[in-house]
């Protein structure tokens, strides 16, 4: 069968793990080819379009990022919007509800930056705690792909390891920390009041320097849907660098089939095009990078004779296992003023409550104060209320400062039984959507019910809110782990200790799918780390065999 | 540029839902190259209607008022309401005759009912920048709507800067210290 193109390495999804490493690679001077599903855009498309939205909608993250027909993601503006493309059942259906944009660049565009490690505990749950899966390797090996990862993506962070989390570090961040605006640092002395450490975040976001071309943070307050000067860390900043090292990025390319040969090597994968034509591309080594949720979707997709389950599943845990941190969110209405909208949207959190021995009964939880500028939730609610003149201005005032929220992140188990299959509901393309089921499980639930919402609510007493409702439902962190699950042990894992898949000795899956657990912070750091350890086990495979 | 494959080449994107929301709402059609209406076209008969809302607008709101905002704003209301256009000069002519300066001067005049409605959609649509705030609304004005004034010795509008790198403090004014605008 002829290829349309090929190149030593495959890279499909150009999000921040396919990005970082198709640089490796290139810098190891292997040639690259990146496929990507969705459209490549300027940054300042984005910010257009981001202001060009209705006030509501621009709390919606997906919104300025209008999916293409061939390549869609969750559209979150009506709830028949958000059930198009994400098929989901079980009791917390709507927390998988997953926001990811497949765009060039991928879903670092609409990211915070927050960048915290795993401890040495969350990967020790098992044998600690008795609950969930131990990781196969320890903290000590994965802590300088951690480094590393923090210099390729520009992390700020405090010098003080009173101030770091974990303060188990083998080199200082390669900046120092954001200030706080005044309603973190109320938050932070509240929270000092009853004992709990609010702790600043490790981001990936230029503090006070420009980093690696980049400028640095001006506070723009809109991380989330997009930075609008790069200063933030996405990937679409390393797509121009990858190309001048001699990488290709094709846009609008949905890979739809990994095609696997003798001996079960992946001889190639088939995508479609814009005018939906297929093309197949070959390579030396294939690495699928396309987010939690469509990287099993594609190997489920490849069905053949020796992998009639899926390329990647002979253990049957492809897709299984999928996690995320559910969310519950606290809104309080203060005497005080708390002030949001100062510096970044996110820039700390409370991270000392995710540890402890109750994680034998329940799950931990992270707090963080939402720094997103409220004035204009603030303006919608003192409109309602048909005030004029001086009153409305003062009303938006008082409801934009002395309102605020605070939101929990819930450590979440893997669980097979929450599970990623194919729909049979079809894209544009023909290409089935993913179903996922989701039950966040008594473990969460006993988190929110024995131990987060008691703690939130002190919290909001602490602070001197009047009034605190925090919501019943759980929510999605957009943190999507777990479905490529690593294991030392075939029969019951997807990849190896590389992200090389088990069945494939070619083929890497790097990124969230492959955690083995996902503590209460983002997944992206140790996405990336994961991704930096991948490709030197594929640059050691391809130069020395 | 001609690559086909990638959408940052200008000539090539089309953002088909904004393009569409800039010509709906205001004309008919023949709008999706221009994203604002000249205010001399805002309204071709003779009448002073555009003139009467932007001094509606000032009796209801007492900040500075974007000419340009306001005259979209009056061309996209008398579109969606026939009788909008009347309602603005029975709103004037109360003020009038309690010879108001600002609203709070003849606010409490106004019957509740279609006029009532009518002044409060003018003020929201100042303070919020679009008429009505759903999916694929026109909007109006962005930095301009007022509802971030209010905050603006505070709060970030989002895309826009305040200070510079690393130049923002945990430091705030009172709630009482109105930032003038």
């Amino acid at each position: 069968m002829t290829s349309d193109d090929s190149a030593d390495v495959i890279v499909v999804g150009t999000g921040i793990v396919g990005c970082l490493v198709a640089e490796e690679m290139l810098d190891a001077g292997l040639s690259v080819l990146m496929l990507e599903a969705g459209p490549r855009v300027d940054r300042w498309r984005i910010v257009e379009n981001y202001r060009n939205l209705p006030p509501t909608l621009r709390l919606h993250f997906d919104a300025p990022y209008p999916p293409k027909p061939w390549a869609p993601h969750l559209e979150t503006y009506t709830d028949a919007s958000a059930a198009e493309y994400l098929q989901l059942e079980g009791p917390d259906a709507l927390a998988y509800r997953q926001g990811y944009v497949r765009y060039a660049g991928g879903a670092t565009w609409h990211w915070a930056g927050i960048c915290w490690r795993l401890t040495p505990e969350d990967m020790r749950l098992k044998s600690l705690y008795g609950v969930g899966r131990d990781w196969e390797f320890d903290y000590d090996t994965l802590e300088p792909y951690y480094t590393r990862a923090e210099y390729a993506i520009g992390v700020c962070g405090p010098s003080d390891p009173a101030l770091q989390w974990p303060p188990l570090r083998s080199k200082p961040y390669p900046m120092g920390p954001l200030p706080f605006g005044p309603g973190e640092q109320r938050f932070t002395d509240a929270a000092a009041r009853i004992g709990l450490k609010n702790v600043p975040s490790a981001q990936a976001r230029n503090s006070a320097i420009a980093y690696d071309g980049r400028p640095p943070c001006c506070g723009n307050n809109n991380c989330i849907p997009v930075c609008p000067i790069a200063a933030k860390y996405d990937a679409a900043t390393a797509l121009p660098k990858i190309e001048a090292k001699g990488g290709r990025i094709l846009a609008n390319a949905v890979a739809y089939r990994v095609e696997s040969g003798p001996g079960n090597a992946i001889d190639a994968v088939h995508y479609f095009d814009a005018d939906k034509h297929s093309h197949r591309v070959t390579g030396r080594i294939f690495v699928l990078a396309c987010n939690g949720i469509e990287t099993p979707k594609l190997l489920l997709l490849s069905t053949d004779e020796r992998n009639p389950r899926g390329v990647a599943n002979s253990s049957d845990q492809l897709g299984r296992n999928m996690m995320d941190q559910p969310k519950l969110v606290a809104a309080l209405t203060l005497t005080e003023p708390m002030w949001t909208g100062v510096g970044p949207v996110q820039g700390s959190s409370i991270m000392q409550t995710s540890q402890g021995p109750f994680r034998s009964r329940h799950g931990g939880a992270l707090f963080r104060f939402n720094n997103m500028a409220r004035s204009h939730i603030g303006a919608a609610a003192a409109l309602r209320k048909g005030l004029v003149g001086k009153a409305l201005d003062a009303e938006i005032r008082r409801l934009s400062a002395c309102t605020a929220e605070i939101t929990i992140e819930h450590e979440l188990l893997p669980d097979p039984q929450n599970r990623l299959t194919l729909s049979g509901k079809k894209d544009w393309l023909g290409l089935n959507k993913p179903n996922i089921y989701y039950d966040v499980g008594d473990y969460v639930r006993r988190s929110a019910k024995e131990y987060s919402v008691p703690l939130v609510r002190k919290l909001a007493a602490e602070l001197g809110a009047t009034d605190v409702q925090v919501s019943t439902e759980f929510a999605h962190s957009d943190h999507i782990m777990g479905g490529t699950i690593m294991g030392a042990n075939a029969a019951s894992s997807v990849v190896d200790l590389d992200c090389r898949a088990h069945d494939h000795a070619n083929l890497f899956l790097p990124g969230g799918g492959a955690m083995t657990t996902g503590g209460c912070g983002n997944s992206t750091l140790t996405m990336a780390a994961l991704a930096l350890k991948a490709a030197d086990a594929i640059t050691g495979q391809l130069k020395h065999g | 540029m001609s690559d086909s494959t990638r959408d940052d080449a200008p000539q090539e994107f089309s953002l088909d839902r904004r393009r569409i929301l800039i010509g709906s709402g205001v004309l008919l059609g023949g709008m999706a190259a221009t994203s604002r209406i000249p205010p001399a076209a805002a309204d071709a008969s003779a009448d002073d209607y555009p003139r009467r809302f932007l001094q509606l607008s000032s009796l209801l709101i007492p900040h500075q008022l974007d000419r340009d905002v306001g005259m979209r704003l009056a061309a996209a209301l008398k579109l969606r309401d026939a009788a909008f256009a009347s309602r603005v000069t029975s709103l004037i002519d109360i003020a009038k005759r309690k010879q108001a300066k600002v609203v709070e001067d003849f606010f409490a005049d106004v019957p509740e009912g279609a006029l009532k409605d009518t002044a409060l959609q003018i003020i929201s649509a100042w303070y919020l920048g679009v008429i009505v705030d759903a999916p694929d609304a026109e909007v109006f004005a962005y930095e301009l709507a007022l509802m971030y004034q209010p905050t603006i010795d505070v709060m970030t509008i989002p895309t826009y800067a305040i200070s510079g790198p690393n130049g923002w403090t945990s430091n705030a004014p009172p709630l009482s210290d109105m930032p003038t605008f």
